[in-house]
């Protein structure tokens, strides 16, 4: 006891107003200011705080400045409850948030089997909330790895029971669907707390090389199929209605044909009654006029052509024009 | 005087927190933090468990506390290359999710927790490679026989007639029968549990489940599974070029029968058409000259010379009777 009263007067020209009241009055701020810091916690709008109190879990409490019990009597831990967290599978994103413009796939992921044996690549995506943050914190150990092994294992196995074209086609939506309910199932088996938002597909390829080139391939040749089908239908159109038309044509040519002669026929056989009407009341005139006038008309050699006269007997010869030169 | 009672007191205060910062150092509290189990030993003996967190009481320096998860944990295994039944070489990639239910059985056989891993590599592993190794590919593959329901078409785009459509699809189908499986992935995992679950109670180990993660093909199987993909598509391609070849040169055909018919068809009535009109002029012609034979004679032929005779060179017998009348008629005769 002497030796630390010594001790003290002979620090005392040194430090002028410590007295023990002080010290006693600067400890106690000490311990107000760090009681005060370390009542209070904030929670964000988007959190939910759980506290502990001795490790043991106290309350859960929602977002505003709450108090506890400080030195580490009670401690907060504030979860994220209302942002949407997601996870790729066969691909990673490099730039946060850009998911699907700077992305490297990463195949032994999305390398699966397919129910007919077959090889093919799925990313796909899965947003899940944290919906109870007690059972997040406390239930599992890894929770985030649970998640992706989970989502790994449902989708291998929704993959394993369908055909390569269904997965690439038509049963997608299922697919997505089937995932939900399956993985959230077996979260909610392990009471994780986790409430699967969505599960999407993203990319269902065949594997990348001649696989793919293959399967490039049969939509190539449904075009070359729809090719050859219009190259017979434009011939088809380019011919028939012109072959139409040219059969139009034809018959009514031959109805012309056939006007054509029964007008004919009735206008010669017009003019022949009047003619023989007339011929039957005086037949040896009219016959001999018909033939003197034809003959006048037939014999003109002004038609062309030249008229030689020859008698037979040459009893009375009349050279009406010499035969020829030569003759 | 009043300074000395004030020293003292200090001083007694100072003695007693000493004292109890002691204590405190030495740790007669220890906090088991929710999500965790401890295990109390005494001099290497376990004295006391603890699976409920909270603020617990020891006895200092001797005692020594363990404290291990309560939680759900992930084993995560490697992929391993297992033959299936048929000798096929697959990487199975399997997980598991344990807890550690009975602390004191595992501090005292297993200890820490990753020595509690690597037992359940050697468990899982195991139970893994004998499952697989003992079962058909499609077992580990499929979980049902879901597949031979699906009805696979190709998806056959601008086909107007359902017949062409029909036909297509034919040609186009795969064949997604596959051979029925007894058990599927699902029963698979269950009995790896079942087969794991028998060692790992030993070591106060509870295996809540073990899952397929992945199943791939060995790389050298790879190779050929593509192939066999290539093939398949190949011949779905082809089956596509085929058709509309086909359906071209059906076309060209058709286009070939329609033309002809309808030319032919159009003559057959043109002809028709102008036989009936002859028919009728010749009836009119015939119905007018029967009346007078004689006359018809003359005035057909009249008209006939008419027009054959002009374009003649004519060299003219004077025995005409056109040239009776310039030769003497009567003379002649």
């Amino acid at each position: 006891m002497e030796f630390n009263s010594q001790h003290t007067r002979q620090a005392r020209p040194a430090f002028v107003h410590v007295s023990p009241r002080l010290i006693i009055w600067i400890i106690v701020a000490i311990i107000v200011i760090v009681m005060v810091m370390g009542s209070f916690f904030v929670v964000d709008q988007t959190e939910k705080a759980v506290v502990t109190r001795f490790g043991k879990y106290n309350r859960t409490v929602g977002p505003g400045l709450q108090m506890k019990i400080p030195f580490g009597i009670e401690k907060n831990y504030n979860i994220a409850t209302e942002v949407v967290n997601t996870m790729n599978f066969g691909y990673r994103s490099t730039a946060k948030n850009t998911p699907l413009l700077v992305s490297s796939s990463v195949p032994q992921e999305s390398e699966m089997l397919t129910g007919d044996l077959n090889i093919i690549n799925i990313e796909w995506i899965v947003q899940y909330k944290v919906e109870d943050p007690k059972a997040w914190l406390f239930n599992v150990q890894k929770g985030e790895t649970t998640i992706r092994d989970i989502s790994q294992s449902v989708m291998n196995q929704l993959v394993g029971d369908l055909p390569i074209l269904s997965v690439m086609t038509s049963k997608r939506t299922e697919m997505e669907v089937e995932a939900q309910t399956r993985m959230q199932d077996l979260f909610d088996s392990y009471h994780l707390g986790v409430r699967v938002v969505t599960v999407k597909l993203q990319n269902i390829v065949p594997p990348v090389g001649d696989v793919q080139d293959a399967f490039e391939d049969v939509n190539k040749a449904v075009q070359d199929m729809n090719r050859y089908i219009n190259q017979g239908k434009e011939n088809y159109n380019k011919v028939i209605p012109s072959a139409q038309g040219e059969a139009n044509q034809m018959i009514q040519q031959a109805n012309g044909y056939a006007a054509e002669r029964v007008n004919n026929a009735q206008g010669d056989v017009a003019r022949f009654n009047s003619v023989r009407e007339e011929y039957e009341k005086s037949k040896d005139i009219t016959k001999t006029r018909l033939y003197i006038e034809t003959m006048e008309s037939v014999i003109n050699p002004t038609d062309g052509g030249s008229v030689t006269l020859i008698d037979k007997s040459l009893a009375n010869y009349l050279p009406v024009q010499m035969v020829g030169g030569s003759k | 005087m009043k300074q000395i009672t004030m020293k003292k007191l200090v001083t007694t205060l100072v003695i007693i927190l000493v004292i109890l910062l002691v204590f405190l150092l030495l740790g007669p509290f220890y906090i088991v933090n929710e999500g965790e189990q401890a295990v109390v030993t005494r001099f290497g003996k376990i004295v006391d468990t603890q699976t409920t967190a909270g603020l617990k009481f020891k006895m200092p320096v001797v005692d020594n506390v363990v404290v291990y998860p309560k939680k759900i944990l992930s084993w995560d295994g490697d992929a391993q290359r297992i033959p299936t039944k048929e000798n096929q070489f697959i990487w199975v990639d399997t997980t598991a999710r344990w807890k550690i239910v009975d602390p004191v059985k595992f501090y005292e056989s297993v200890n820490t927790v990753d020595n509690g891993r690597s037992r359940l590599n050697d468990i899982l592993d195991s139970s893994i490679r004998t499952i697989v190794s003992d079962n058909y590919l499609s077992e580990a593959v499929r979980n049902s026989n879901q597949i031979n329901e699906i009805q696979v078409t190709e998806q056959v785009q601008n086909v107007e007639n359902i017949e062409d459509a029909e036909t297509l699809r034919s040609l186009t189908e795969t064949n997604t029968k596959q051979e029925t499986i007894k058990l599927g992935r699902e029963a698979l995992s269950q009995m790896m549990f079942t087969q794991a679950s028998k060692f790992t109670d030993a070591y106060g180990i509870e295996l809540i489940d073990i899952i397929i993660r992945q199943i791939r093909y060995s790389d050298d199987l790879t190779e050929s599974v593509y192939q066999r993909m290539i093939k398949e598509r190949n011949q779905i391609a082809e089956a596509y070029r085929s058709y509309g070849r086909g359906q071209l040169a059906q076309w060209q055909g058709k286009t070939e029968n329609e033309q002809k018919t309808i030319l032919s068809t159009a003559y057959a009535e043109s002809e028709r058409i102008k036989g009936v009109a002859d028919a009728q002029a010749a009836k009119i012609y015939a119905d007018a000259y029967q009346v007078d034979p004689d006359f018809f004679r003359l005035w057909r032929t009249l008209e006939s010379y008419r027009k054959t005779i002009p374009s003649l060179n004519k060299v003219l017998s004077t025995d005409m009777e056109y040239f009776d009348v310039l030769y003497g008629d009567k003379e002649k005769k």
